[in-house]
This record gives C-alpha cells, structure tokens and sequence, in this order.
C-alpha cells in the first residue's frame, strides 16, 4: 500500500488511576478501511476510544498516536475532533439543558471555524441537518430535546451515529454501536454506515457481536485482550470466535 | 445597564420593576391567588428577600440566580415566612462562581404552628470553576406546624468533567463548552430578560 496511514498507534501504554489498561497497543489503519475489534469485557476497548478521542481521565504513560501523521497525543479533545477524529460512544452523555440542535450548531461551527470557514447560516445548518436526520428516523421532537436526555438506549445510540453523519469525520470509532439496537435500527444505522463509506474515511468498530460484521463488513478483525491485539485476520476471524469464545487467548 | 459591584437584578411576576443596582431588603407580600414569582440575578453585594405568605392558597416561588466573579463577596438572604396555612413556597437558587469570589446563601423557611397544610421547598445548586472560590448554603428551618410537607437540598460541585469532554469530544473548544454549560445549568430558572446580562458575564469571566 503507498497510501500514508490515517490512523498509526504504537506501543500504547494507557491507565486509569493506578491501573494499567492497555498494555503496548499497536494498530496502523490506512484511508478508507474497516477496522473492527473484538475482546472480552474489561479488555480496554473503551478505553482505548477514550485515549484516542483525548478523554483527560485516562493517562497515556507510553506509546504514541500519528492521525494524519501528525501527534494526536499533544491535541487538545476539540483539536482531534476538528481534525476528523470521532468517538460514537458506549454510554453516550446526557446534556441537560443543552438542546439537541443547539449542540448540533455549535459542534459544526466549531468545525467550520477550525478550518477558517464562516459559520454556516440558519438555511445551510437545515439542509445539512434533514436529510441525514431522516434517515437515521432522528425526528423533530428528539431536535429539540436537550442532548439524550430521556433518550432510551437505542435512541442515544442513534444519536451518536446521527452526529457522526452530521460531523462528516475522516475516523469514525463506533464503540458497541449495536449494543442496544432493535433489529430495524441495526440495518438502518449500519446503512448509514456504509453510506459513508469512502476512499478517504475509516472505521474503528468495536462490538461483541458478529451480526453487525455481517451488516458492516469490515477489512480487519483484530482480537483485543489485556490491553494489546492478540490476534489479527479477516472477517473469518469473527466466525471462529463466535464458536469458541476467547478462552484460547487467556 | 452595566454590570457593576453590588448589583442586583429583581422582576416581580416577569415586571423588572425592581432593576436595581442597590441591593437592599425587599419584602414582598403574597395574597392568596395567583403564583408570585420573584426572579433575581445577583452579581454581588447583599441582597435579602423576604416573602410572606398571607392567605391559604397563596403560593410563591423565588428564582435566583449568583454570579460571583472576582473577589466579590454576596450574601443572599431568602426568608420566607407561611403567615397562613394551605401556602406554597419554592425557593430555587444557582450560582456559578470563579476567581476568588465568595457567596453565602441563607434561606430560611418557617412555618408556626397554626400554619397547616403547608408546602415548602429550598434547593441550592452551585457550580465553583476554582479552588480560591467558596460557597456555603445555610437552610434555616424554623418549622413548628407538623402537617406540613418540607424538602430542601444544596448540591455544590466542580463543572461536570464527563459532560465538559463530550462537548469537546464534538468539536467545542473549552471555554466555548464551558459556557454552554453554565448558560445550560442557570437557564431553566433564568428570567429571559437577564439573558444578556449572563452572556455579558460570561465573556468576561469564563
Ligand atoms: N474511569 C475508570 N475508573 C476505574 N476503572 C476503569 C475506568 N475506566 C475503565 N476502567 C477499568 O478498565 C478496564 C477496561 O475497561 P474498558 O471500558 O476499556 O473495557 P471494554 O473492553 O470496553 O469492556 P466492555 O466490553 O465491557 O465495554 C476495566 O477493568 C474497567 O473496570
Ligand atoms: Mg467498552
């Protein structure tokens, strides 16, 4: 491949408080890849999200990030996301008194002020809002709510997928996307996925769950154990692992 | 208006008929009837309030909110006195501070004995941004009826960290999200006429 990598981790060293979680991580992903990982509960998936995404609760103790070859680890949260780096979350936050397209506005002005853009006015922010709403079945009344307040598990999760939709990031780590989701959801928020799809943008996604692999297919298949990648492979790996679970890495 | 030490903003039933920059006593006499509502912004100096409650169904609710910024000192006095019985009461405060600045919040409630059948609630919340900052809540209870139905509560705390990386997770520089925030946090309980004197302060002091 001569493409330069989009995303490159190197023998990343990760805690929370005293403990250590993840144990010299090691990922290159390039442009336009699908990346997924699997592992057991407690294996640092979110965690390693978190690092990536800057969550300041988590402390880097070695290692690096290059994302567009540059030192993701110096950047502030805001810097990451408005070089192109989003976290679709596990247990996404509740904003109370923050309203939904408020947060929208402000996120993608924040953006746009990034690049040495205008603020997009009130008929821009529409037309880009709509059509991306509509197909995530984001109606008017949850806009206009305050951000996931009251929003049901399956609801926030379509939120998440919906504001990565809105962002348009070049790194999307969806982080169990498919915990939570009804049947119809999961195909409405996969397709959504896939239609995103492009040479230039890739895909960290993390699940437990072969089902979204058959829905999303991705590229890779890495095993995530004790903090680092055990095992790598195609989308064959998933199968294996759905029929003998994790005790042979343990 | 500008914003200058020691004032104080009042709207009695969504009237600013109180604008003032002297802070001072202001006692308020609550018929039975409709719902008085008392709404106040307070940036420093003393500001005491005292609502009496008159009649059976008289019913009031006192909004406030503090914003103490520098090395001001404010001291709010809420005393709310249920005359009569059947009343309702509601004290909500909020209060953000920075810098070195200091508040105190005294909210007394009381009910005498004749006064049955009340309701009385007090909640003060506040969000400190730095260590140098202090707050404290004092309720004062002076409740002798025993049919009556009293709730009070204060929540002091630093900004909400988890809430704080998810706006910047989305993009929001920090001191754009910590405004969101703040706006977020007083604007259930904010008189929309005070809104520009909030985002006034918060320019300067967030
Ligand atoms: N803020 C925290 N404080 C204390 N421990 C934490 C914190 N965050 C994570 N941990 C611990 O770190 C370990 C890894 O957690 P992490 O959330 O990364 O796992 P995971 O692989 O995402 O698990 P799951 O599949 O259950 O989502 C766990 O043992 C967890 O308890
Ligand atoms: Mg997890």
């Amino acid at each position: 491949m001569t493409k330069e990598p989009l995303l490159e981790i190197k023998d990343l060293y990760a805690r929370v408080g005293e403990k250590e979680i993840l144990n010299g991580f090691s990922l290159t992903i390039h442009p336009g890849e699908v990346h997924a990982i699997m592992g057991p509960n407690g294996s640092g998936k979110s965690t390693l999200s978190n690092v990536i995404a800057g969550n300041p609760a988590y402390e880097v103790t070695a290692g690096h990030i290059l994302f567009k070859g540059k030192d993701l680890l110096t950047m502030t949260p805001d810097e990451r996301a408005n070089s192109g780096v989003f976290l679709a979350f596990q247990y996404p936050t509740e904003l109370p008194g923050v309203g939904t397209a408020l947060f929208l506005k402000t996120a993608l002005n924040a953006k746009r002020r990034f690049e040495g853009k205008p603020d997009l006015d009130a008929v821009g922010f529409m037309k880009r809002l709509k059509p991306r709403a509509q197909a995530l079945g984001i109606t008017d009344e949850m806009l206009k709510r305050p951000v996931n307040v009251g929003f049901s598990g399956g609801e926030k999760k379509k939120m998440e997928t919906f504001q990565m939709a809105f962002l348009e990031p070049d790194f999307c780590i969806l982080d169990e996307m498919d915990s939570g989701l009804d049947i119809d959801a999961l195909r409405t928020v996969s397709e959504a996925v896939n239609v995103m799809r492009e040479p230039h943008r890739s895909f960290l996604l993390i699940t437990h769950y072969q089902r979204l692999l058959d829905y999303i297919v991705p590229d890779y298949i890495h095993i995530m154990v004790n903090g680092r990648i055990v095992e790598s492979g195609d989308k064959t790996l998933a199968l294996k692992l759905e029929e003998k679970g994790y005790e042979d890495y343990k | 208006m500008k914003i200058t030490n020691n004032l104080c903003l009042l709207t009695h039933n969504g009237q600013s008929e109180t604008l003032s920059a002297k802070p001072g006593l202001w006692e308020i006499i609550v018929p039975g009837g409709e719902e008085t509502v008392l709404s106040a912004l307070v940036f420093s100096g003393d500001l005491s309030v005292r609502v009496v409650l008159t009649e059976p169904g008289a019913s009031c609710r006192l909004k406030c909110v503090y914003l103490a910024g520098g090395d001001l000192k404010s001291r709010i006095r809420f005393d709310v006195i249920h005359r009569s019985g059947e009343t309702v009461s509601d004290q909500i405060v909020k209060g953000i501070l920075t810098d070195q600045a200091s508040v105190s919040f005294e909210g007394r409630i009381r009910i005498p004995r004749h006064s049955q059948k009340c309701e009385a609630a007090q909640n003060h919340r506040a969000v400190v941004l730095t260590d140098q900052a202090s707050v404290t809540a004092v309720p004062e209870l002076e409740i002798y009826a025993d049919d009556v139905r009293c709730a009070h509560g204060s929540a002091i705390g630093a900004l909400d960290q988890t809430q704080l990386f998810y706006l910047m997770a989305r993009g929001v520089p920090e001191e754009v999200a910590k405004k969101v925030l703040l706006r977020a946090f007083v604007r259930d309980i904010l008189d929309p006429s005070f809104e520009t004197y909030v985002d006034e302060w918060m320019e300067e002091h967030v």
